[in-house]
């Protein structure tokens, strides 16, 4: 698992780490069930402080998008999983609703937006109804 | 502690040889001025002893200018205060090593005499307590220069504590002649030395390092 | 109960006539990995050499492992790992003597993680001190501290003079460290990028205040810069506190605020700008906002 710390961000650290971690699993490079690195390798291999680790771990497993088994370590979570989807939900409206802000503000239309979200969609290979997955 | 003396000693290694020579220089003088003169002749013993007065006592300021202004220059104590000592133990420390390079000079001088005396007693009947008196006086003044040159140097240049040493010594040596080697002079010289020790210690303990 | 390793209250210190500090208060618990900022000449060093009794403070008290400061036994000295600023050492020294010297004024040595620290440093032993590179004394310096296996550890611009590998190989070090727990760690820094890395909580020193000083994470989230249009001119006053920065430009005022709420949202909503956009920050633009040094409202025309 590779990561890039970027400091001249305007997200905090671990924010970050949740970014990429996300990203990742979006993009199928972590698959379900699949271990992730525990805080300790992390921190050592990003020169990190392990708290900062354990604090995007401990969000991404509050949003159900990694679970932590004791004594094994944190695996992807199955994303099918319904008491993630409320937070998902959540999550995901807040993000198009700060894009919407943004588009405004820029004075980009409606179907010029729409537009390029479908470019994004396509990208990611999003599955095209809930259960079937491509890619 | 014993690191600490073991550092200062390594550091003013040089001062522990010149009183190591020093003493033996002024052991052979008093062997073969003992061998090659009459009894009688003790405004020679007081003749010899005044430039050899001299230079202890300049030998003495030296190394306390020496040992504070090294800390001083380099630091030392910065360094020395982030592992397990505290200012005090430095203190007592250099002023350990001082002693010792003093008594350097004036134990094996002091022992020479007293076996000297012993093989060369003289007729004339003079208390038999006068060898360690001197010691003891000579002692007592190489340490006063000495805590002078640890107290001024300090914090101020090198020059001041050695004249200061010098003038010392012009006064102590004709109270000595006029005085002798009484109670009054040990007295006088402890006192001087307290109140120099304290003073350094106050100084030592606050001065930022 | 208070489990501070390091209480700074109400420090102040003039030097010279000349106010450096005025009125400090920290508090760094123990395990807190703390990244002590401020610009050239902002106070950090002194501020670090009063908490180890290097100097004193004109007002105020600063304690270490709940002694004060003015007070240090050789034992807290000897629980408290330091590397001074600029890395002098004992310059006339040999690097072998100064490392007898440290081991034999020590508490405890792990002579194991000594080695190693030598050995990927190659430092060698038989030079003098003075002969060194500066980035070889740090980490002579930094590996005296850290083998002593201290509970506290007080690095006063740890990374002068390393270069890129040796810095990420202290980075490496420092998160060692971390990992071991209880290991509390306060460090001044000007490589804004490493202190992200590392540190949990944040202090930035300016004009002798401690203007910042909160978790690494809600700094962020706290200090906002805002680019603010007004239909009319700007306003010359938001009746808005905690303002570190405001510059105004007709209808135009870019203004950074500490501690952002939904108050002062709020507050500034009542002025009705006609936009209101947030400047994305880094840390370092951050810092640079906090250390400015004027931070009275700038009006231009």
């Amino acid at each position: 698992m590779q990561f890039r710390i970027d400091n001249a961000s305007d997200r905090p650290v671990y924010q970050q780490i949740i970014g990429q971690i996300k990203r990742d699993i979006a993009l199928g490079r972590l698959i379900k069930d699949e271990k992730l690195p525990t805080v300790r390798q992390l921190a050592r291999q990003l020169a990190i402080n392990p708290n900062t680790i354990a604090k995007a771990y401990r969000q991404l497993e509050q949003e159900g998008i990694i679970v932590t088994k004791p004594g094994a370590g944190a695996f992807v979570a199955d994303l099918d999983s319904s008491l993630s989807r409320a937070v998902r939900k959540k999550l995901l409206s807040e993000e198009l609703e700060r894009i919407a802000v943004e588009a405004y503000h820029m004075q980009i239309d409606k179907e010029t937006l729409s537009g390029w979200f479908n470019n994004a969609i396509e990208k990611f290979n999003l599955s095209t109804k809930k259960g079937q997955t491509n890619g | 502690m014993f690191t600490l003396i073991k550092r200062e000693i390594q550091d003013h290694l040089v001062y522990f040889l010149g009183a190591a020579i020093l003493s033996a220089i002024l052991i052979t003088l008093l062997v073969s001025a003992m061998y090659h003169t009459e009894a009688g002749d003790s405004p020679v013993f007081i003749g010899l002893s005044i430039p050899v007065i001299v230079v202890l006592i300049i030998g003495c300021t030296a190394m306390g200018v020496s040992q504070m202004y090294t800390d001083r220059s380099r630091k030392i104590s910065t360094f020395l205060s982030s592992l397990l000592v505290t200012r005090g133990r430095i203190l007592i420390a250099r002023i350990i090593t001082g002693t010792l390079a003093i008594l350097t000079v004036l134990l094996p001088l002091t022992i020479t005499g007293m076996v000297l005396w012993r093989l060369f007693a003289p007729p004339i009947p003079i208390y038999s307590g006068l060898i360690f008196d001197i010691f003891v006086v000579t002692f007592l003044m190489g340490f006063a220069c000495y805590c002078l040159g640890l107290q001024t140097s300090w914090t101020s240049s090198r020059i001041t504590p050695t004249l200061g040493g010098l003038v010392l010594t012009c006064i102590l040596v004709p109270l000595i002649l006029v005085k002798g080697f009484g109670l009054h002079i040990k007295v006088i010289l402890v006192l001087f030395i307290v109140a120099s020790l304290i003073r350094t210690w106050q100084r030592f303990k606050t001065t930022a390092l | 109960m208070d489990d501070s390793v390091i209480k700074v209250e109400n420090l102040v210190k003039y030097f010279d006539g000349r106010c450096v500090l005025d009125g400090i208060n920290l508090n760094v618990p123990r395990g807190c990995i703390y990244g002590l900022l401020g610009r050239n000449g902002s106070g950090k060093t002194t501020t670090v050499r009063i908490l180890l009794g290097l100097d004193s403070p004109t007002r105020g008290q600063t304690f270490l492992l709940d002694t004060k400061s003015t007070n240090l036994s050789a034992k807290v000295h000897g629980r408290i790992g330091y590397t001074a600023e600029g890395h002098n050492l004992i310059q006339n020294y040999k690097v072998s003597r100064l490392i007898k010297l440290c081991k034999d004024l020590s508490l405890q040595w792990n002579d194991e993680f000594f080695s190693h620290l030598i050995e990927t440093f190659r430092l060698p032993a038989d030079r003098r001190v003075r002969e060194l590179s500066i980035g070889m004394r740090a980490q002579l310096n930094l590996s005296l501290a850290m083998a002593i296996d201290p509970e506290l550890l007080i690095l006063d611009d740890p990374t002068l003079g390393l270069d890129t590998v040796a810095r990420r190989q202290f980075l490496e070090l420092a998160i060692e460290l971390i990992q071991q727990q209880g290991k509390t760690i306060l460090f001044c820094s000007h490589i804004l990028s490493d202190v992200e890395r590392i540190a949990d909580r944040i202090g930035i020193l300016a004009a002798g205040k401690l203007v910042v000083d909160c978790p690494l994470e809600e700094l962020k989230k706290r200090v906002k810069k805002l680019r603010v249009i007004f239909p009319e001119s700007a306003p010359a006053n938001l009746y808005l506190t905690e303002i570190i920065n405001q510059q105004i430009q007709g209808r135009e005022m870019v203004i950074t605020v500490a501690n952002w709420n939904q108050q002062k949202q709020t507050v500034l909503e009542t002025f009705k700008p006609s936009s209101c956009t947030e400047i994305p920050m880094s840390l370092e633009d951050i810092f640079i906002e906090c250390t400015k040094p004027n931070p009275v409202p700038d009006t231009d025309g």
